[in-house]
């Protein structure tokens, strides 16, 4: 199963993607959403885990974008702001919605539950 | 003038929590940093148990950009409780290079902020007798126009000049002709209530708040408690 990756933090989302590598995910990372589309124009990846605030574009634009690329792709959308407003905003599109600090177990059930809807 | 010192408090509010919002949303952001870090730290030393190579080098390198992250929230809180102290005093001897040094790094917490630069130039030491709450609301005001319209070296200086008069606080590196009037209703509101006179220059692209030796309290005598 191929995942990509989206987050500015790129401390955390490389370490993010090792450790997925190490439960047998095929994980790439990008930490601005044109690094993002570049990766997605050559790779067909089956889920995207997206940082909702990022400094040019928002995770739930990229997401449509990304969209438009593979509409096959399944999203996962991870913020630090955990605020009722944020998670409203999320859920109203009917997105998988984890707050950060997170245990990756809980990432992988959501990558596995994307896949299997 | 009570109306509007009513108004500059909600506003005050609404900047205070917008504040500890960003603030929180960062920590989160560190915590999750480390929450990575030490989970593959100990993922790498499992593997090795079972056999695999340990690159002692890379080991080192995660628990570095572990401190690095500790440190990183060390100074984020240091800022938090400094912003939460502007509200100790309503009004007194405030350090205005303190003030926008503070609204600077907490301006840089925005994630449209992270990828430019915001400087504060050297200077002298600048005291006011002023509300350190509404300065700092004001500068956050000026900061965020002048990062919507950034200019072509992706850098905003703030440099401090002073005076018998007062303090001038000058912002440069704006586009002007990208963003517009400022200050903003919002700007003008406290601007006022500081005795603060806010002047654009497009050609130049430079903002300045140029702001009086000693407020004028008239208006805000009844804000403040006599115990």
């Amino acid at each position: 199963m191929k995942v990509l990756l989206v987050d500015d933090e790129e401390k955390f989302v490389s370490r993010l993607a090792e450790r997925l590598e190490l439960r047998g995910f095929e994980s790439d990372w990008a930490t601005t959403s044109d690094e993002a589309f570049s990766k997605a124009a050559s790779v067909k990846y089956d889920v995207a885990v997206l940082d909702v605030k990022m400094p040019h574009m928002s995770g739930i634009d990229i997401k449509k974008k990304l969209q438009q690329m593979a509409p096959d792709m399944k999203f996962i959308f991870v913020t630090g702001h955990g605020s009722p407003e944020d998670y409203c905003a999320g859920s109203r599109e009917g997105f998988c919605y984890i707050i950060k600090p997170f245990k990756i177990e809980t990432l992988v059930e959501k990558i596995n539950q994307a896949m299997n809807v | 003038m009570e109306n509007e010192i009513g108004r500059a408090c909600a506003l005050g509010l609404s900047f205070f929590g917008k504040t500890n919002r960003l603030i929180s949303h960062e920590l989160k952001n560190v915590l999750a940093i480390i929450s990575e870090t030490l989970g593959l730290i100990d993922e790498l030393i499992e593997l090795s148990e079972t056999g695999m190579g340990l690159e002692q080098g890379k080991l080192r390198s995660l628990s570095e950009s572990v401190i690095e992250e500790v440190e990183r929230a060390n100074a984020i809180i240091r800022n938090m409780n400094t912003f939460a102290h502007s509200v100790d005093e309503f009004v007194g001897e405030v350090d205005v290079g303190q003030s926008v040094q503070l609204v600077t790094d907490l301006c840089q917490l925005e994630s449209a902020a992270k990828r430019m630069k915001l400087r504060l130039v050297d200077s002298e030491p600048c005291v006011l007798y002023t509300s350190r709450f509404f300065l700092e609301n004001l500068i956050h005001h000026a900061l965020f126009y002048s990062l919507n319209g950034v200019g072509p070296d992706n850098e905003i200086r703030v440099s401090l000049n002073s005076d018998d008069h007062g303090v001038r606080i000058v912002f440069t590196g704006i586009a002007c002709n990208v963003i517009g009037e400022f200050p903003t209703r919002k700007g003008h509101l406290l601007a006022r209530i500081l005795g603060a006179e806010v002047s654009l220059n497009p050609a130049a692209g430079e903002l300045t708040i140029a702001l009086p030796k000693r407020m004028d309290e008239t208006s805000t005598q009844n804000l403040t408690f006599k115990e």
